[in-house]
């Protein structure tokens, strides 16, 4: 269906150009006043390294692994972020621990290594949605930098500790349990 | 002044005319160098952004971005001078200095104060003394020329975008000049001169402005397509023509054109303050002294130039057809009604 143009017609004020050059002018100048007189916290433009914007609700950020209380971790290394992620851009390596305390209930595997390339990532939330122990999430931290690739592939300690400054919890380095020696290593070998 | 010319161990004219000449060169390009500042904050705000205001003195101080005019002159000078292969080498280094120039010149003619009497012998603060026989004609015909430099910029470069701007600007140049100089004329037959200190003389107690308010609107809509500033502006017209004849330019050249722009634009303010706004006259003061007149004549001159960028952050730019009609078909008859309608008047009272 054809669209109707909704024809203005311009009155003789308007014609002259001059009036309603004034008009914009009037505008502008408002424009210039106000955000002149804006104190820099209320302006539009968030200054970057200053101020920061407040991502909202579902913005899927840089990943956190989570841990419990006692500072073990609680992924279970059962593979399916692997698996749902369509960058195939997460390394899993899984590891047995020996000694059961409460939180940890019954499970008896935990990632030795749990790596993700960030600069393959895309940050598309799969892992987060495939993982059964919400492990795994993506949280707000959208300034993610890094000198050169290497630096990028985020291990299990990293992806630990991303949000443990603005959180503040402790920076963990180690696990709160000794994992045992490898059966499958034994038994290869 | 004559102590300090004696101090210096010259005579005062000759300290006056190296005094004058500071002001009048260095006084414009200041102001020039200032308005890019005041333009590029000043849109910000107009847009709602906030504008350069990164730039810092030894890292540490910001002066609301001031430092970015410094920065932006360092960077052009560093900058490669590049000279593309295709251009005629000769005309394409000259070019920055033929549009410079006369941006620099125009303003040589203007009163920028009222005279002032000092051990017995008037100074007047203008570069060219009054009685010079040239008066505003001058400064019309030294604006004049600035085309020559945007078209020699234009044809050296030998670029389609920049033989369509250069064109564009020699086209819009002609159009309005004859209703500029019609509007002008009006003012030489009320004043009865062309001299600027006549003119000024002439505008006591009732500036130009007001009965010949058809006369200001075109002379200022002339203004604009003579300094090629928006509405006016597609000699650049970045939207369909790249930059126009400045597309071939970089680094201080380029900054040299960009800066005569402004350079016009205090020129062209000053020429609408003295034409039409009683130069440095103060209004219920009959005779406001050096300080003061310099000072009234500043305060109008920096409205006019904050008028130019008001304008090109309210305005679109025109098409060009539509510039050409204004040209021709508005602005030339309504300069040509404000001079017959005066020229009536004077003709009436006899
Ligand atoms: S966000 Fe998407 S791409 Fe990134 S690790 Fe998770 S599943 Fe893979
Ligand atoms: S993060 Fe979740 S989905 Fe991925 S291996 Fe650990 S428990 Fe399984």
């Amino acid at each position: 269906m054809a669209i109707l143009i909704k024809q203005v017609e311009l009155s003789w004020l308007d014609r002259t150009y001059v009036w309603p050059i004034l008009k914009g002018m009037a505008i502008t100048l408002g424009h210039f006043f106000r955000q002149l007189f804006t104190p820099t916290s209320k302006r539009f433009t968030i200054q970057y390294p200053e101020m920061k914007k407040e991502m909202p609700e579902g913005y899927r950020g840089l990943h956190e692994l989570k841990r419990f209380e006692d500072g073990s971790v609680k992924c279970v290394a059962c593979f399916m972020c692997a698996e749902a992620c369509p960058a195939r851009c997460i390394t899993i390596e899984a590891e047995e621990f020996s000694e059961l305390n409460l939180t940890q209930g019954f499970e008896e595997k935990r990632p030795k290594r749990f790596e993700i390339d960030l600069l393959r990532c895309i940050f598309c939330g799969m892992c987060e949605e495939a993982c059964p122990k919400d492990a795994i999430w993506l949280r707000k931290d959208y300034e993610l930098v890094g000198t050169d690739r290497e630096a990028l592939r985020y291990g299990k300690w990293d992806l630990l500790n991303t949000y443990a400054e603005p959180d503040g919890k402790p920076v963990i380095k180690t696990d709160p349990t000794p994992s045992t020696p490898s059966r499958k290593e034994v038994a290869c070998s | 002044m004559p102590t300090l010319a004696h101090l210096l161990h010259l005579s005062p004219e000759t300290l006056w005319m190296v005094a004058k000449v500071l002001i009048v060169f260095g006084g414009p390009f200041t102001l020039a160098s200032l308005l890019t500042w005041v333009e590029r904050r000043g849109a910000a705000m107009i847009q709602d952004r906030i504008g350069p205001n990164r730039a810092a003195l030894f890292g540490k101080w910001r002066l609301l971005g001031l430092p970015q005019i410094a920065a932006d002159g360092i960077k052009a000078f560093l900058k490669e001078d590049l000279v593309p292969p295709h251009v005629n080498k000769l005309v394409f280094w000259v070019a920055p200095l033929l549009t410079f120039l006369p941006a620099v010149m125009g303003f040589a003619i203007i009163p920028f104060g009222q005279s002032f009497v000092s051990g017995g012998q008037t100074y007047h603060l203008s570069l060219l003394d009054p009685g010079n026989g040239m008066g505003m004609l001058y400064p019309l015909a030294i604006g004049s020329m600035a085309v020559y430099g945007v078209l020699t910029a234009a044809w050296s470069s030998n670029n389609k975008w920049s033989i369509l701007g250069g064109m564009r600007a020699s086209a819009q140049m002609v159009s309005y000049e004859i209703a500029m100089s019609l509007a002008v004329i009006t003012i030489f037959m009320r004043a009865g001169a062309y001299d600027p200190h006549q003119i000024i003389q002439a505008q006591w107690g009732l500036w130009n402005v007001l009965p010949q308010f058809l006369g200001f609107l075109v002379f200022t809509t002339c203004m604009f397509a003579e300094t090629n500033r928006l509405p006016f502006d597609f000699a650049e017209g970045e939207a369909e023509i790249v930059a126009g004849y400045l597309t071939e330019y970089g680094s201080m050249k380029f900054a040299l054109m960009y800066l005569s722009e402004y350079v016009h634009m205090v020129t062209a303010s000053a020429l609408i303050v003295t034409l039409y706004f009683g130069g440095w006259r103060v209004p219920f003061v009959a005779d406001p002294g050096v300080w003061l007149s310099v000072l009234a004549f500043l305060v109008k001159l920096l409205f006019f130039c904050w008028l130019f960028i008001w304008i090109r952050w309210t305005l679109p730019r025109f098409r060009y057809d539509q510039l050409m009609k204004l040209g021709w078909k508005v602005m030339l008859p309504l300069s040509m009604a404000n001079f017959l309608f005066h020229a009536f008047l004077m003709f009436k009272r006899g």
